[in-house]
């Protein structure tokens, strides 16, 4: 039972990492390589500041230090590059990975860091005859409120509609005069948010280091890409089918357990190669 | 009328490029002398050594370019193939399953079929899907020889025992840079002389059609997903025979050869080369160890510089530095006239 939570654990954070992609994704039609990369510089930025605020502070200043630079980025390369192949964006947003990792090794330097959970979160909860620490709890329900959030923000405001038509289809939804440009800015920066945030969030869950960006956005590629890169559902679903197979791995065939989340994959693709819940091409 | 008739891949090539298929004897023979003397001009073993590594890397570039240039896909994942054809000829020394010679040929051909099956599953997706996927794959193998200590001793890594002799060469020649860089630069004149025969054969012509539009291939009646597999498959096998360079080369192989940052760095070549001529990734390539030889020796900054030249290259010169020079000799040429 307590590995089932460690299941939701882990597919509480996958959900956290990858939401921000899929939010751009859908509005956008690019892939942000650099996501992993902003993720990481999250977890640095908010590890400084919660050395001199606490955690909290740094929570919310890493997410909008985040959203800044997410609004930065879509004026300066995801608008520029907007009539070009989408590759050509991933390439861009790849060698923008090397930049900021370059930027986070000269600035924290290249050593482990670790971060401490928030005090009032650093206990344990007794559960199941055993206890279990507080703060993989705090992930779970973190998690479910940025997804309730999300869904609540996509579906009564009048950005939620455009977000939600322009990942049906961008070029209707363009057509019927909504100015995607316009509300991009908005929706990368709450998407690079989400990844300053949800970087915040697993720090005291990882070792910080310059090249963690680059790991997590495979985990992150997996998981949207099961969940059908458009659908806000179908990435939530994704990450706790994953997160639960790949924790049960881990105890039972260590050795495999990393092949687990490529075997979902492949299973759903098989199936529906357009992913659990995407809209066809 | 007729019903579309599918003619067999690498079917005859057309008249026009037959000639000019004329012209790749002299390249090849002429670049083969080239690499014959440069071991005797260039003393300096360090040297050596830098170009000798600058070529495996180009072996695998030009397997990432090739890819890029008749699918018009990036792949994230090719050192999955170059590592796992060095861990075949590893593991094979480790358990002395055949013959080395053998087991070379199986590390070319098994990354070749194992990426013509998963390439008849996901050159379907969309290309950036086709990324994502390349790069989940690659890494998962990486983790497998990471944690399974008992097969390959994970992070240490393996040291790779060889026979005396191979191909009827004593293994030496291997190993030693001044003869190991012949070898190699024989194979990558191979390779691209090769690639570019396929890329003008029929074959090659239609995987370039179903790159500009596949539902046009489609309606004309070409299957549109086989040509694509064999091309992904063709190119895994490239990037499969710097791995086993590097394996005989190194005698030594880490899950470093497969490794994301590897992939990175084959594509990264292949992008700042161009990969609209076959040749474009390995000059990448050897621009790209240059590079690094030269900016290792004054900055830190080494990962910051080659990101920015990349972007930089990828939307100001979407054709690389061999499309840059392509456009310089034809202004040359229109000013001589």
């Amino acid at each position: 039972m307590i590995q089932v939570i460690n299941g939701l654990v882990y597919g509480s954070f996958l959900y956290l990492s990858s939401v921000g992609l899929v939010l751009i994704f859908g509005l956008r039609r690019v892939t942000n390589f650099a996501h992993g990369g902003l993720f990481m510089l999250g977890a640095y930025v908010s590890f400084t500041v919660a050395a001199y605020l606490g955690f909290w502070a740094g929570l919310v200043v890493s997410a909008a230090a985040l959203a800044l630079l997410g609004a930065l980025l879509d004026r300066f390369v995801f608008r520029p590059l907007a009539q070009e192949d989408p590759i050509v964006t991933l390439l861009v947003t790849f060698g923008l990975l090397f930049v900021i990792e370059d930027v986070v090794r000269t600035v924290w330097g290249k050593n482990f860091l670790t971060v401490p959970p928030p005090s009032i979160l650093s206990g344990v909860v007794p559960m199941f005859g055993t206890t279990f620490p507080a703060y993989r709890l705090f992930v779970i329900v973190a998690a479910l409120i940025i997804a309730a959030g999300l869904a609540v923000w996509l579906r009564s405001s009048r950005i939620g509609l455009y977000v939600r038509a322009s990942s049906v289809d961008p070029v209707t939804t363009g057509m019927q005069g909504v100015d995607t440009d316009g509300v991009s800015a908005l929706v990368v920066a709450i998407g690079t948010g989400l990844a300053g945030l949800s970087g915040t969030i697993a720090s005291p869950l990882l070792a910080l280091s310059p090249s963690m960006g680059g790991y997590i956005i495979i985990d992150c590629f997996v998981v949207v890409v099961t969940g059908g890169l458009t659908s806000f559902t179908g990435v939530f679903i994704a990450a706790m089918l994953i997160g639960q197979v790949h924790n049960l791995g881990i105890v039972f065939v260590p050795e495999l357990a990393s092949m687990m989340p490529l075997a979902i994959m492949a299973l759903v693709l098989t199936v529906r190669p357009q992913g659990l819940a995407g809209a066809g091409k | 009328m007729t019903a579309p008739v599918n003619e067999p891949f690498l079917a005859v090539t057309p008249p026009a490029a037959r000639r000019s298929n004329l012209l790749l004897a002299p390249a090849m023979i002429a670049s083969l002398g080239l690499g014959i003397l440069a071991p005797a001009i260039v003393s300096s073993p360090l040297m050596l050594t830098l170009m000798t590594q600058a070529v495996i890397g180009a072996v695998l570039a030009t397997g990432v370019g090739f890819l890029m240039r008749q699918n018009g896909v990036a792949s994230f994942g090719h050192a999955a193939f170059f590592g796992l054809a060095a861990y075949i000829v590893a593991l094979n020394g480790k358990f002395g399953l055949m013959p080395t010679e053998a087991a070379i040929l199986l590390a070319v051909v098994l990354p070749a079929i194992l990426a013509f099956v998963a390439g008849l599953g996901i050159v379907r997706l969309p290309a950036l899907a086709f990324s994502m996927l390349t790069l989940a794959v690659a890494q998962a193998l990486h983790e497998i020889f990471l944690r399974w200590r008992e097969l390959a001793s994970g992070d240490d890594g393996m040291a790779v025992r060889l026979p005396s002799t191979l191909f009827g060469l004593d293994v030496a020649v291997f190993q030693r840079p001044a003869s190991m860089f012949v070898v190699c630069w024989s194979v990558l004149v191979l390779i691209i002389g090769v690639l570019w025969l396929i890329a003008r054969s029929h074959f090659g012509l239609l995987t370039i059609a179903i790159r500009e539009n596949e539902e046009r291939a489609r309606y004309i009646g070409h299957e549109t997903v086989l040509p694509r597999a064999l091309t992904y498959s063709l190119s895994a096998a490239v990037a499969a025979l710097g791995g086993v360079l590097f394996v005989l080369y190194n005698a030594f192989v880490t899950p470093e050869t497969l490794d994301w940052s590897l992939s990175g760095e084959g594509l990264i070549m292949a992008v700042i080369g161009g990969a609209r001529v076959i040749w474009g990734p390995a000059l990448g390539a050897i621009i790209f160890f240059i590079f690094k030889d030269a900016a290792g020796d004054f900055t830190e900054h080494w990962q910051a510089i080659i990101g920015m030249t990349f972007i930089l290259v990828t939307v100001w010169a979407p054709n690389g530095v061999s499309g840059l020079l392509f456009h310089l000799v034809s202004k040359l040429k229109a000013r001589a006239r």
